[in-house]
């Protein structure tokens, strides 16, 4: 085993966030060791700022927060070679005009050989079924489409972590399950996928469940999703 | 990005992007330099439609790249008629027209990619004054990009107020509009930062 691979995936030690005079989360303590983890909770429970914090794209205004060993906050290029992130958007993640374009572009600010820019960016197009879309203009591509190829531009970096925040919430039962089974694939990549959708999250090893800015229970994403369907009926 | 590359194997395809780029420069400076004369606008017409022949654009890409600067041709057309007469008026608006279309086959030849790499080099002696070239290359492919999804979202808000039955106000286009690209910026930069942009 790997040195990056004992260290728990995410830890975080009395985090609390505040935007204006809102706490969006409170005094949040985690250990996620697990490979694949569900992020669950109510609209505007501070799931989305849980991923943003470990994804670097959001800073803690208190605690300490470790991703895969390093401190969002200030090994932040460190960060970004290692963990990619999926919003529920593709639109605000495509950049480039053709798809081909788009994957590459992923692997523009990594100090690689332009053979080996090209290898990872076919390798990665064949592995998502997008190899027959490559020269397609990107703006032309289906709702399905955009979000494999955000999430195929996001694994191009072979990242250790990737962090989906609801990356099936504007597609169709179809495409939904087909991004589901990419990003949750067996691989090396550790996941955390923030959703809405139940099944989804029963599909992870583990589950986290936020409510009102604090995480009321972590485990089996059996009795956490049972824990919060509860709670949606008090 | 707007998809205007129009993928092809012809010598001017393969060209690089500094070296095509300094060539159709020269040419259109050679466009604009013709004189206001009849004879001006023929030579004007004749060099468009040779680089559009020539590198095997074709002639129907030309017909549509006309079309697409229409409406600037026809505003360009009609000023000139009023003050200058037809014969300086369409000297001007066919210099104006050839070089906007010459201008076009960099775009049209040459990948975004490439286009990108091109940029980033061509701003390379503008560091010294501390330009970020990256960025800035960046910044106008990004700015490229954006067009359609804002043309979607200007769609999105103006069918949300015909939905309500609402008529279609400036004023209550602006602010949801206004609303929704600035929301998309935010995610556009946190997308580039994800992706490793610095």
């Amino acid at each position: 085993m790997s040195a990056s691979a004992r260290v728990d995936t995410i830890q975080m030690d009395d985090v609390s966030v505040r935007f204006a005079d809102t706490d969006v989360l409170r005094n949040v303590c985690c250990s996620l060791p697990a490979r694949t983890t569900a992020v669950i909770g109510e609209n505007g429970s501070g799931k989305s700022t849980f991923a943003r914090l470990i994804g670097g794209l959001a800073r803690a205004d208190s605690g300490t927060v470790r991703v895969l060993g390093l401190d969002p906050a200030r090994e932040t290029a460190a960060l970004r070679r290692r963990v990619a992130v999926v919003f529920s958007n593709p639109d605000a993640q495509i950049v480039m005009p053709t798809v081909a374009e788009d994957v590459a572009f992923s692997l523009r600010s990594e100090k690689l050989p332009r053979a080996e820019k090209t290898r990872r960016t076919q390798a990665a197009l064949e592995r998502f079924g997008l190899t027959a879309l490559a020269d397609r203009p990107t703006h032309d591509l289906s709702g399905g489409q955009k979000q494999l190829l955000a999430l195929c531009g996001a694994f191009v970096r072979e990242p250790d972590l990737v962090i989906a925040d609801e990356p099936t919430a504007f597609l169709d039962a179809r495409n939904a399950r087909l991004i589901a089974d990419r990003l949750l694939k067996n691989g090396s990549h550790r996941v955390l996928l923030v959703t809405h959708d139940l099944d989804l999250a029963q599909r992870c090893d583990q589950a986290v469940l936020i409510s009102q800015g604090t995480i009321t229970a972590v485990g089996a994403p059996g009795g956490i999703v049972k824990a919060y369907q509860e709670l949606l009926v008090c | 990005m707007l998809s205007l590359y129009r993928p092809g194997h012809s010598l001017w395809h393969r060209l690089p992007a500094g070296p095509k780029t300094t060539l159709v420069t020269l040419i259109v400076l050679s466009v604009c330099l013709l004189p206001v004369t009849w004879t001006g606008a023929a030579t004007a017409a004749a060099i468009a439609v040779a680089c559009y022949l020539i590198p095997g654009m074709g002639l129907s890409e030309l017909g549509r790249q006309l079309f697409a600067v229409r409406w600037l041709i026809a505003v360009t057309a009609l000023g000139q008629f009023l003050f200058l007469g037809p014969e300086r008026a369409v000297a001007n608006t066919t210099r104006i027209s050839a070089a906007l279309v010459i201008g076009a086959l960099i775009v049209l030849s040459t990948s975004a990619t490439a286009l990108l790499n091109a940029l980033e080099r061509g701003l390379k002696p503008l560091q010294w004054c501390g330009v970020d070239r990256q960025r800035v290359a960046l910044l106008l492919v990004v700015t490229f990009t954006m067009v359609p999804v804002l043309a979607r979202l200007a769609g999105e808000v103006r069918q949300a107020q015909q939905a309500r039955g609402g008529r279609v106000s400036l004023r209550y286009f602006a602010t949801p509009f206004l609303i929704l690209a600035l929301k998309h910026a935010d995610s556009l930069g946190d997308a580039l930062s994800a992706r490793g942009v610095r």
